[in-house]
């Protein structure tokens, strides 16, 4: 395990060093705008998106029925998972005025069905596991 | 790593090595994915001499690139899921330390700031939204170096952490050896497993949100693809007529392309080209933004179109567009595409006369090639020797 270790780590040296060997290439104002995406988006998680996230559960926890938790939670991450898909296209539908193939959806709709579906299975998964437990005695 | 005991209030025993070993192995398989098939993709565009990329099958570029950004949008959900796991850890004393723990904290910062870094740009520029300056495709090339190389120091100082939590079984905990999953009603959260369940299943639910832009029976449910596949003659378009500024060049009584092999030199009209004994290809068409239509292309095969001008002795074909500006407005075709029986000076689409948006007069169409190098409007072939 220990040559593997080094062979990563010798690796990773390599590859990492490369790639801001390529970065480095680019224009100040071009390396600047990299810069402020890359710190953003750390400080965007660290700092909002996460305690974002830890204060919805927190309170979720407290609002919902424990035998609500598991499916509750599934559904919440899937939920966050469509917001951030959704985010890039979901106020830009036909944003394209000279190419009207992208961004060729209502997106809003799908958007809304897709996280309806969601919650409905939610719903119906916390239903199934009662008439399981139901069955099955303790 | 000691993420239950050392993280104070608020934090969750669902959280563990355990699910972080777990999670991480899926992100960082989808995140080798995007890096094997983002390079395929900058090599075939800007080949070494030593690369070498098949005409055959017309699929596997289709695939990769419908890979690359599937896998992407599934990375997505599984690294909030994995930072969520590893978050209380970002807050343990000493903040900095020893060198040795102020390196590994910033090769962890490196890899996660270059993997949000990677994801969102990529997914952004999928929609062909770009608010920042610098150039995409460079950046996104050199920030995936980046992202691959922390990744594998990530790797090499965790490596047995790693083997350590996946021996345990996910919901096992040191603290209270004898806690089995259904057995959680004194902890205040869900079991692990939840927590694993609801990865794979965000996963799956992006991924699904935006797979059909590339997989033909998916598309019902790609709701949030940024192309529905829907275009004229039953393609997308990338870049429009109107933003080539070609139309009035393309539509142009006297357009002629002009083909050139060795010192022979001959000029086309649209009507000599379909004087020309005509073949009919189904190829897909396939971008490096991750989406992909399959269609039936006819017109002039080009080993047929050369040899009505000349003898073609090998070597690459140079095709240029009669769009003046753009990136793309010129491509290099290898031989060994130049030579295939589907390569054509595509003259109609599904049947119908080009339209000026997928490269009337006529366009290039090969097997197994970014759209980008299907170059539109042409209006020379250059045989290079």
């Amino acid at each position: 395990m220990t040559a593997v270790r080094v062979l990563l780590l010798l690796a990773g040296l390599w590859l990492g060093w490369y790639g801001l060997s390529l970065l480095l290439d680019l224009s100040t104002p071009d390396l600047l705008s990299v810069a402020v995406w890359f710190t953003g988006g750390i400080l965007l998680h660290d700092a909002v998106f996460a305690p974002l996230c830890a204060a919805v559960g927190i309170a979720a926890r407290r609002i919902l029925p424990r035998a609500w938790w598991a499916a509750g939670a599934c559904g919440a991450v899937c939920t966050v998972a469509l917001v951030l898909i959704a985010a890039p296209v979901l106020r830009r539908g036909h944003a394209m005025p000279d190419n009207p193939t992208v961004l060729d959806r209502d997106y809003m709709a799908g958007f809304i069905v897709a996280v309806v579906i969601v919650w409905a299975l939610v719903v119906l998964a916390e239903i199934i596991r009662r008439r399981i437990d139901k069955g099955t005695p303790r | 790593m000691n993420t239950r005991t050392s993280t104070g209030a608020g934090s969750s025993t669902a959280r563990g090595p355990e699910i972080v070993a777990r999670v991480g192995i899926a992100l960082g398989a989808a995140v080798l994915v995007c890096f094997v098939t983002g390079l395929l993709s900058h090599w075939i565009q800007h080949p070494p001499h030593w690369f070498w990329w098949p005409a055959n099958p017309a699929w596997l570029y289709r695939l990769t690139q419908g890979l690359h950004v599937i896998s992407g949008v599934a990375a997505i959900p599984l690294l909030l899921v994995k930072l969520w796991a590893v978050y209380p850890r970002l807050f343990q004393r000493p903040l900095i330390g020893p060198p040795l723990r102020a390196l590994e904290r910033g090769s962890i910062a490196l890899l996660v700031g270059a993997t949000i870094f990677q994801l969102s740009t990529g997914l952004l520029n999928t929609a062909q939204y770009y608010p920042w300056k610098f150039f995409f495709p460079t950046t996104h090339y050199a920030m995936a170096y980046v992202v691959v190389g922390a990744l594998a120091v990530h790797l090499a100082v965790k490596l047995p952490v790693i083997r350590k939590a996946l021996s345990r079984p996910v919901d096992s905990d040191p603290d209270t050896p004898s806690a089995s999953p259904a057995d959680t009603s004194g902890h205040h959260r869900v079991s692990r497993r939840v927590v694993l369940v609801a990865a794979g299943l965000s996963a799956t639910a992006a991924t699904l949100a935006v797979a059909g832009q590339t997989v033909p029976f998916l598309r019902w449910a790609a709701v949030l693809a940024p192309r529905s596949g829907q275009g004229p003659q039953g393609v997308p378009v990338n870049r429009s007529a109107k933003a080539a500024g070609i139309s009035e060049h393309a539509r142009a009584l006297d357009y002629r392309l002009t083909v050139i092999v060795g010192d022979q030199r001959r000029g086309f009209s649209r009507a000599e080209l379909l004087a020309l004994p005509q073949a009919s290809a189904r190829l897909p068409i396939a971008c490096v933004e991750g989406w992909s239509a399959s269609a039936d292309w006819s017109g002039v095969r080009l080993r047929d179109l050369l040899a009505a001008v000349g003898a073609y002795r090998g070597g690459d074909v140079r095709f240029t567009s009669l769009e003046r500006g753009g990136l793309y407005n010129s491509s290099l075709l290898p031989q060994r595409h130049a030579v295939d029986t589907n390569t054509l000076v595509a003259l109609s689409l599904n049947g119908e006369t080009l339209d000026l948006d997928h490269g009337y007069p006529c366009r290039l169409i090969a097997p197994n090639r970014p759209g980008v190098l299907q170059t539109k409007w042409l209006s020379a072939i250059e045989v290079l020797t």
